[in-house]
């Protein structure tokens, strides 16, 4: 406190003993009634506190330290013991007041220490602990500069965490003292810099006041704030403490927060590495599998579980693939076919389908959502495959054909084996149709083969193109199956032609089950020599005219018996 | 006229505490009014219509909340703000202060600038 403060504020203290000290005035009464004199204080700044009489013989000056703060006037001799007892009460009174102002100081810190740790607990990253730390700090340490370092965690390199003031030379920041600030840190104590020490470090020049605490944890330090002023000051003990305890608390929540980011780091990785897992999972079991049995992910999946629906079967097989294979290698074998099936996969997806087993030269794809999906892909992936065939006509390989074969039916999908060894497993007569269907397209020349349940299934049949091709009885089943062949996937001459021809097909076909097939060979014959390619018509045409010699009994119906496998 | 603010708390040491945080409003016409209890309180409410009064809650005889009570609910003297000294923590008595009408609550140890402010900025002092 300088000297003016001082006399300001003893005076204030004397004024309101004069207001408020009842129990001094009603004193000061009974004395100057005992001595029987006239009495006045009158303060140094000219204020009459007390009396009203002036010119009085008697002075007695009110005094402090050699401080003169006011003058008793009296004109008693022996009143001068009153100003005695006054200078007694104020100087009671002063020791009162400096008590409440430390303890209002102390109130001052508890509140500014229960704020920041309020503030400061809600945070979790170090750069906002920190400059919470050093804006708390300016509240309650008369500063204009702080800084906030941090030891990272290879004990390498100190890092400024945030700062405070402006810096006339930041090319000479103590951030940029790097190995003092290590030793410093390290060393784990506080401190009130000296002078000389400030005045002898560049970096530290603009400022006339410089202390540092440590941000200390246990036994390990963090890291290190630095405070300092730029006016002339010389920092107190109780501030240095203040800073230490500022210190000590934001050490605690920046290791919470280390270890919290730490935390939230792991699990990020964990859930990215369970991602994967599931991400490669959906590859072996695919995810509509999954999603058919009413389960989000493959680990909510239990043996057991299994669910009943209507779908659509896809077979789809390399035409000729041992002939294809034969001058192969068996890596080259792998290739080609993997080549083909990453052409086929997301056909089969972007149809709402999902490739439930691959069968080597073939595989088996599953349509929940109606057969126009199946047919469509179908459709999709004849088409694709004639780009792949001009791609290998100019490396000279032979073009690929595919047969595709489907069934519509209730089918039970769902995870079989034992708790050790799970797979996805469909089961169902409709997979064994499907593949027999499949393997028919080789027998009547088409690319794409599906039956009457298909057909029924189909959202809207008037989309697509199709031949009736009779029914058919396949091994193992003893119901005869109407089947259908769809032209839409052949080339485009070949469909053009098959379009052309449809009306002309159906006749023939018509011709061929009212036995007149005389009649049906001619029909077929016509269709067969416009477009050589059509194979369906040529095997009408040979089943016709193969007929028209044999002995036809009633019960003929013109039922296709095919061994396929 | 001047504007008059009354503390309340049975400790004397709170009171002269209280009394140094706030004395600097009286150079800007506030009176300082004391009172050592809720009875006390309530009656130099009702004489002096205080335009702000810190009212301790733990008091013998009559509480802070009791006389909070009456000047708000009984004697509706709404223009008396009334701010709860609690102690910290003690969440339960700010939510009762509120039903029992204060204006709001302060916890003590009290942080000697934030009451400065709240009385100047109520008083307009």
């Amino acid at each position: 406190m300088t000297l003016h403060t001082e006399l300001f504020f003893k005076l204030k203290v004397l004024k309101s003993v004069f207001k408020r000290n009842l129990g001094l005035l009603a004193l000061i009464k009974d004395m100057r009634n005992t001595f029987n004199s006239e009495l006045s204080v009158i303060s140094v700044d000219n204020q009459l506190l007390y009396g009203t009489a002036t010119n009085l013989p008697f002075t007695f000056e009110l005094s402090d330290n050699h401080t003169t703060y006011a003058t008793l006037c009296f004109d008693k001799p022996e009143a001068k013991l009153i100003g005695e007892v006054i200078q007694l009460v104020l100087q009671k009174e002063l020791e009162k007041k400096n008590i409440a102002n430390e303890v209002l100081g102390l109130y001052r810190e508890i509140n500014m220490i229960y704020n920041f740790s309020e503030k400061i607990s809600e945070k979790i990253d170090n750069v906002s602990i920190a400059q919470t730390a050093l804006e708390e700090a300016q509240q309650i340490i008369d500063i204009t500069h702080g800084s906030v370092f941090i030891l990272d965690a290879n004990n390498d390199k100190v890092l400024q965490m945030a700062r405070l003031g402006h810096n006339p030379n930041p090319e000479k920041s103590i951030a940029n003292q790097n190995p003092i600030l290590k030793q410093l840190i390290l060393k784990g104590t506080s401190l009130v810099v000296p002078k000389a020490a400030i005045e002898a470090n560049s970096a530290l020049n603009h400022l006339k006041a410089v202390m540092y605490a440590p941000l200390k944890v246990k036994h390990r330090t963090l890291g290190l704030i630095v405070l300092g002023n730029e006016r002339e000051k010389e920092f107190t003990a109780a501030e240095l403490k203040l800073l230490t305890t500022i210190a000590l608390q934001s050490a605690s929540a920046i290791e919470s927060a280390q270890l919290y980011q730490k935390g939230l780091k792991e699990s990020r990785e964990r859930e990215e590495s369970i991602m994967k897992v599931h991400k490669a999972s959906q590859k072996f079991v695919p995810h509509q599998f999954i999603k058919s049995l009413g389960k989000d992910k493959l680990t909510e999946v239990a043996l057991g579980d299994q669910v009943e629906r209507e779908v659509t079967v896809l077979f789809v097989d390399i035409r000729g693939f041992t002939t294809l294979s034969e001058n192969m290698s068996p890596t080259e074998n792998f290739y080609f076919i993997n080549a083909f099936n990453k052409r086929m996969g997301p056909i089969i997806r972007n149809n709402e389908g999902f490739i439930m087993q691959y069968l080597g030269d073939g595989f088996m794809a599953i349509f929940p959502n109606g057969a126009q999906h199946a047919l469509n892909a179908s459709i999709a992936m004849q088409k694709d495959l004639k780009t792949y065939n001009n791609q290998r006509k100019v490396k000279n390989r032979k073009p690929v054909k595919i047969g595709v074969g489907m069934q519509n039916g209730r089918l039970i999908m769902g995870i079989t084996g034992d708790i050790e060894r799970m797979d996805a497993a469909i089961i169902s007569d409709t997979v064994n149709t499907a593949a027999r269907i499949e393997g028919l397209s080789k027998y009547f020349g088409s690319n794409i083969l599906l039956t009457d349940l298909c057909m029924k299934n189909l959202s809207d049949a008037s989309k697509f193109n199709f031949r009736f091709l009779g029914p058919v009885k396949v091994q193992g089943k003893l119901n005869p199956i109407d089947l259908y062949e769809c032209i839409d996937g052949d080339e485009p001459n070949l469909l053009k032609h098959k379009l052309n021809t449809l009306k002309l097909f159906k006749k023939g076909m018509d011709l061929y089950f009212n036995k007149e097939f005389a009649m049906a060979a001619v029909t077929f014959q016509k269709i067969f020599k416009k477009h050589t390619d059509d194979l369906p018509a040529k095997l009408f045409l040979n089943k016709s005219a193969h007929l028209i010699t044999q002995e036809i009994g009633n019960d003929w119906q013109g039922i296709a018996l095919v061994d396929t496998k | 006229m001047s504007k008059k603010l009354l503390i309340v708390d049975d400790e004397s040491h709170i009171r002269m505490l209280i009394e140094q945080t706030l004395e600097d409003l009286e150079d800007n016409g506030v009176e300082l009014l004391f009172a050592e209890n809720g009875e006390q309180a309530l009656q130099i409410i009702t004489t002096e219509e205080p335009d702000l009064v810190f009212l301790d809650v733990m008091m013998p005889k009559m509480s802070g909340m009791e006389v909070c009570y009456k000047v708000k609910k009984e004697m509706n003297l709404n223009k008396v703000y009334i701010i709860l000294l609690t102690a910290k923590g003690q969440e339960v008595d700010r939510q009762k202060g509120l039903e029992m009408g204060a204006d709001r609550y302060m916890t003590k140890p009290f942080d000697p600038d934030e009451m400065l402010d709240i009385a100047s900025t109520i008083l307009n002092a």
